[in-house]
């Protein structure tokens, strides 16, 4: 989160994926050997229909989901086996699609606790608070409000600002339009373009097609655990999903 | 004779405060009823009385070893039990602490036979007080007391181990990603836990005379107050703890004392029948 310049693709990737495969317990994969690769600064929306697979891909990425084969590196660090907090120290964040601040405590308290226990992420503290704060105005002067009081919109800027407050490489991001009335989403996607002006690189799994299209600025579709197609935002049009949505993927 | 009973009330409150906070820390924390509450209260008034009878220390170097045994006791059950079914619903957890409270309070009836004790220290005269008749062990307990309920508002609210025992029972896996060791938060849990329910066996161990049911005693009150004041909510089981001190002290202007506990019983049974979440949930904040 240090400037704005757009890299070229030729630099080392914010994210590489190789062969990520995932599932939950004695289950079958549901992240089927998906290769990726982002450009730093930029945003990236994974779309797909319900059950493809999305959340589940971003969990394992955040390292809430064990992976069984493949790797994760964040700006060439190996992160594939690390704790959830390890991948934090090494600069990849993560907001949940739900539940993403702590209800009962306060504004103030849960931008301490973004980063009091993590160790060994460099350019944490006031000036990085002072940054963030920069681009969630409406959360200064507020710190002694409860979270869990907020509306749904400004929870969403609180847990994007804790996420943002340890200095990330690159923010995953859950579906953060879910459950928002269409102006809230207006916000909520205006305020992911400025963390992405801020330098971070942005991945946004977003059940919201047209929100995502609107501000990345490329997209993957993933249907059945794959990805079954990579383009230019601009280049897509919802219109023409149909038919990638429910295709049949081998 | 009203405003004695309330007096009376009012201290044994206080006492049921420190074991209502740490059965409502560990439901919030750990996400399980603690039916082992009452048999480390036992043997937190056991130790303190070994510590102070049988190595003659004084009551409160035999308080601290009696908060240190009972910690230790926490995290050592952590150790074995609990943590091994961490992945278990709520109702397993529960009855493995039922198993836990049966095998303490054995130990303790194993080891130290089950004749009543009490602790190594000197009769004072009760103070008189525009006619109330205050005793030396209630000014004990409710100094202790207070000094414990403030240090704990202190470590919950404005201290780095708090807010990460706050944010493991808010979202545990989302305090995972900012770098909060839920094993480690645990462990603590179960030390401060240990801590309050060995400090109030103690309390309890200078009220009454100390056998091995000394904790079953306590055990429906420590259960009301938490319930009263909202599973999950510090503030509320120590209000919850107050209320029901009061009322069953007080309740003996109407029934015979041998049967307050129904107060108690009283109390579950309205709240889990008109209000579940107690009057002070923590659930009540919008999620």
């Amino acid at each position: 989160m240090t400037g704005g310049n757009r890299s070229g693709g030729n630099s080392i990737p914010a994210l590489a994926i190789e062969g990520l495969r995932a599932g939950y317990g004695r289950g079958g994969d549901i992240v089927r050997g998906i290769d990726l690769r982002q450009d730093p600064e930029t945003i990236l929306a994974v779309i797909g229909p319900n059950g493809s697979g999305k959340s589940s891909f971003v969990k394992t990425l955040a390292g809430m989901l064990d992976v069984r084969a493949g790797s994760v590196r964040v700006t060439g660090h190996d992160v594939t086996h690390e704790a959830p907090a390890r991948r934090v120290s090494a600069g990849l964040a993560y907001v949940p699609q739900e539940a993403n601040v702590f209800p009962n405590l306060t504004i103030g308290e849960n931008f301490k606790l973004a980063t009091e226990f993590l160790r060994g992420r460099a350019g944490v503290g006031p000036e990085q608070r002072e940054r963030v704060l920069s681009l969630f105005p409406e959360l200064a002067g507020r710190f002694r409000a409860r979270a869990g009081d907020l509306s749904g919109g400004q929870r969403q800027m609180l847990a994007f600002a804790s996420a943002l407050l340890a200095n990330p490489e690159v923010l995953l991001l859950d579906e953060p339009s879910a459950g928002l009335s269409p102006k809230i989403v207006d916000q909520t996607m205006e305020a992911v373009l400025r963390v992405r002006e801020a330098g971070v690189t942005v991945l946004l799994v977003e059940q919201n097609v047209t929100a995502a299209l609107r501000i990345a600025d490329e997209a993957v579709v993933l249907v059945a655990g794959q990805l079954s197609l990579r383009a230019r935002a601009a280049d897509l049009r919802a219109a023409d999903l149909g038919e990638l949505f429910f295709a049949k993927v081998v | 004779m009203v405003a004695q009973l309330f007096l009376n009330g009012l201290v044994t409150g206080l006492l049921l405060a420190l074991p209502a906070l740490a059965l409502t820390l560990v439901f919030g924390v750990l996400k399980f009823a603690n039916f082992a509450v009452g048999a480390m209260l036992t043997l937190g008034a056991y130790a303190a009385w070994v510590a102070n009878t049988q190595l003659g220390l004084s009551l409160p170097a035999s308080a601290a070893v009696a908060a240190i045994t009972v910690a230790l006791t926490g995290i050592l059950s952590d150790q074995l039990v609990f943590e091994r079914l961490k992945n278990r619903d709520s109702i397993s957890l529960l009855v493995a602490s039922m198993g836990l409270s049966l095998v303490l309070e054995n130990i303790c009836r194993f080891f130290l036979g089950n004749a009543s004790r009490s602790f190594d220290v000197p009769i004072s005269r009760p103070m008189r007080w525009e006619g109330l008749r205050i005793n030396q062990e209630q000014i004990t307990t409710a100094l202790t007391v207070c000094v414990c309920l403030v240090l704990a508002h202190l470590l919950l609210r404005h201290s780095p181990l708090g807010r990460a025992m706050r944010a493991v029972a808010d979202n545990p896996s989302l305090a995972a990603t900012r770098g909060v060791d839920r094993r480690l938060i645990a462990r603590l849990t179960w030390a401060l836990v240990g801590a309050l329910i060995g400090l109030a066996g103690v309390l309890a161990g200078l009220d009454r005379s100390i056998d091995p049911q000394i904790g079953w005693n306590y055990q429906i009150p420590i259960f009301a107050a938490a319930i009263l004041g909202g599973l999950g909510s510090p503030v509320g089981a120590v209000v919850g703890a107050l209320v029901i001190g009061i009322a069953e002290e007080m309740s003996a202007l109407l029934i015979p004392t041998n049967y307050r506990q129904i107060v108690s019983f009283t109390v579950i049974l309205v709240l889990l029948l008109f209000r579940s979440n107690g009057l002070l949930s923590a659930k009540a904040v919008r999620k």
